[in-house]
């Protein structure tokens, strides 16, 4: 039975891991801590735990490990009073918004002796697992080029203010995609171009909304991505994660998170497509409790998250100078 | 919805035209059955291939001949279709521009842009029409998803992604695998799009492209444009020519008010012919439209040669600047940078 508290539910896929954590046998939400104590306070009581108000006196709680949903740029300061308190983290995606964060972040928890996972919960998702098998034994040859999206409606509140968020649309949908892409073809990205701008949100905020960027894996495999909050209000899901593989030997292509039903209500007036299948955040919490356990590494590691955030970083440096950079 | 389309009636010429068709494989097929349906007499079939010329000429009754330059010149003819290699489109054009026969070219107008000037200039100089087969213009979902930007069903446009290709045409010995002649799907397929794109929200201002271009162990392209524009919105556009089987366009475009999808798999016609032994079976989509989008082009050529001040919806500079977009793209591919216009 692993102790798992949650550092700030900032982030709304907090509440998606706390309900993980209560629905695990072997895993117990053994409290909340959150600088905003009202939205702290609320979500205890939703999900039956503690809340605690002081960071310091949470730390020193009976807990194995936390995952921490803080805006991001708090996520390094977390990470460090976490791993000095000798928990097991799991840190949101991205590890965080710089290069030189991740790898202090990385550099504390290896001096601590504790485990650092990052939160990509797209390697638990059942389809993209199955199109990792796929490619892996061979199906489609050689892979030549990927396609990719990662769409989303705008979120707003801290997400738009890069203060707190350290990047906007372009940074926070590329990290998905650019962990599954490195974990389905076990290959690293070695050159990225990127477009990027606010183009849809002007009146409302100053942050980039999508980035269309040109990447290149090892070997020359050319792939394209495109990051966005970019789905209407009225859209009938949230987004998407899309994938086209391009090999020798054929054409794979994922929709990770096409598995709905339509509905369509009276009440209304909006179709919307309810999920069905494996909600992949269990798989990742549940890992996490297995490293928490038995006090091993995460299967997603700091070093995954640190990858995926050098993508992100090149991309804003090639949009800034509109030169390809190397990662 | 039937009550918003637009309802054209045809300028049905005075006489019929006689037209030269040069190239008779696909394209050329196509558009000689659309200048029939427009009242027009084919006049001369012309293909390398006596063969294709014969079959073709059959079926209209025409005059089959092997040298599309001779066809061009024809005192038989009023004007010409060019849906011969892209290479050979602009010796066809300063034939039928010195003998004052009016063209109908298809997409790409030539190779290169230097190409694109020397067409313009030798129709101008031979007060002919240039037409260019920029097809996706008048194609019926194109003109719909326009119709919704401009009614303001998007709010402001921000980002534009087409989506366009299949599998790989004509085969490993085709010309379309001579990356030098066709410029691969990049310059061939997603330069629809790129004219699209620019006809809908304006001028490029960058291209960034990474384009396959591949011949070993197979032919397979696959192309990937990230397009600025100068108004600052992004488009992206994927051609691709990597697929087994079949043939699909997708097209997307957000604004600050709303979105537009469009995918033609999701048609209104589809079929499997039941595979009985003897051949593969197919499925073919279908989305029947009363009037082809090819024929429409037609009208919009036959219009404007009847017609001086008639405005056509493709003009000679957009085929230009279209293939202008294409040559950065491919220029981008190459080089690894970015490519102004």
């Amino acid at each position: 039975m692993a102790k798992i508290g949650i550092l700030s539910f900032a982030h709304m896929h907090a509440q998606s891991y706390a309900a993980c954590l209560n629905a695990l046998p072997n895993a117990e939400l053994a409290g909340i801590w959150d600088d905003n104590p009202k939205r702290g306070k609320a979500m205890a009581k939703d999900f039956g735990t503690k809340f605690t108000a002081k960071l310091d006196k949470f730390l020193a709680g009976d807990m194995n490990g936390v995952i921490v949903c803080a805006e991001n740029v708090k996520h390094r300061e977390l990470v460090e009073a976490a791993a000095k308190a000798g928990k097991w983290i799991l840190c949101e995606k991205p590890l965080a918004p710089t290069v030189k964060e991740s790898k202090e972040m990385i550099a504390i928890c290896k001096k601590a002796g504790v485990g650092l996972g990052t939160a990509f919960p797209c390697r638990f998702a059942p389809t993209l697992m199955d199109a990792r098998a796929q490619i892996q034994s061979g199906a489609f040859g050689e892979i030549l080029a990927i396609a990719c999206t990662n769409h989303g409606q705008c979120p707003f509140d801290w997400f738009v203010d890069e203060k707190l968020s350290g990047g906007g649309a372009t940074m926070d949908h590329t990290v998905h995609v650019a962990d599954a892409l490195r974990w389905i073809m076990e290959k690293e990205f070695t050159k990225v171009y990127c477009e990027k701008g606010n183009l849809l949100h002007k009146k409302t905020m100053k942050t980039d909304d999508l980035g269309m960027l040109n990447l290149e894996m090892e070997g020359g495999i050319q792939v394209s991505h495109i990051a966005s909050w970019s789905r209407a209000k009225s859209y009938p899901t949230w987004g998407d994660v899309t994938m086209e593989f391009i090999g020798t030997g054929g054409v794979l292509n994922v929709d990770a998170f096409n598995q709905k039903v339509n509905v369509y209500n009276d009440e209304t007036m909006r179709t919307e497509w309810a999920p069905y299948g494996d909600n992949p955040d269990l798989g990742l919490v549940s890992d996490f409790v297995n490293a928490c356990d038995e006090r091993i590494a995460p299967s997603v590691t700091g070093e995954d998250g640190l990858r995926a955030t050098e993508v992100t970083v090149a991309a804003h440096k090639s949009a800034d100078s509109k030169r390809m950079v190397k990662i | 919805m039937f009550a918003n389309r637009e309802q054209k009636v045809a300028a049905r010429p005075q006489e019929a035209l006689n037209v030269a068709i040069i190239g008779c494989s696909g394209m050329g097929r196509i558009h000689a059955e659309m200048a029939a349906n427009c009242g027009l007499n084919i006049a001369i079939c012309a293909d390398k291939s006596k063969k294709a010329a014969s079959e073709l000429a059959a079926k209209y009754g025409a005059k089959a001949m092997t040298d599309g330059l001779k066809a061009a010149a024809h005192k038989d003819i009023d004007c010409i279709l060019i849906a011969t290699p892209t290479p050979t489109h602009l010796m066809f054009v300063e034939a039928a521009s010195k003998a004052g026969k009016h063209i109908f070219c298809e997409k790409p107008l030539a190779r290169t842009t230097a190409d694109c000037k020397k067409a313009i200039a030798a129709a101008k100089k031979g007060k002919v029409k240039l037409f260019v087969g920029h097809v996706v213009r008048y194609f019926h979902e194109f003109e719909g998803m326009k119709a919704q930007i401009e009614a303001g069903k998007v709010g402001e446009p921000g980002y534009v992604k087409i989506y366009r290709g299949g599998m790989f045409p004509g085969g490993p010995k085709g010309w379309f695998a001579n990356y030098d002649m066709s410029g691969g799907v990049t310059f061939d397929c997603a330069i629809h799009d790129m004219d699209w794109v620019r006809y809908v929200f304006g001028e490029p201002e960058r291209i960034f492209c990474q384009a396959l271009l591949k011949n070993e162990p197979i032919p397979i392209d696959y192309s990937q444009s990230n397009i600025r524009l100068k108004n600052g919105m992004i488009a992206t556009i994927i051609g691709t020519w990597a697929h087994p089987s079949g043939f699909q366009v997708k097209a997307e475009i957000c604004g600050d008010g709303g979105m537009i999808q469009y995918d033609s798999k999701e048609a209104p016609i589809s079929t499997m012919v039941r595979d009985t032994g003897d051949g593969p079976s197919m499925m073919v989509p279908a989305s029947p439209v009363a009037e082809s989008p090819y024929q429409r082009e037609w009208e919009d050529f036959i219009s404007w040669v009847h017609d001086d001040k008639h405005q056509p919806r493709v003009t000679p500079e957009d085929g230009m600047i279209a293939v202008k977009m294409a040559e950065a793209a491919l220029k981008s591919s190459a080089t690894g940078k970015p490519v102004k216009l």
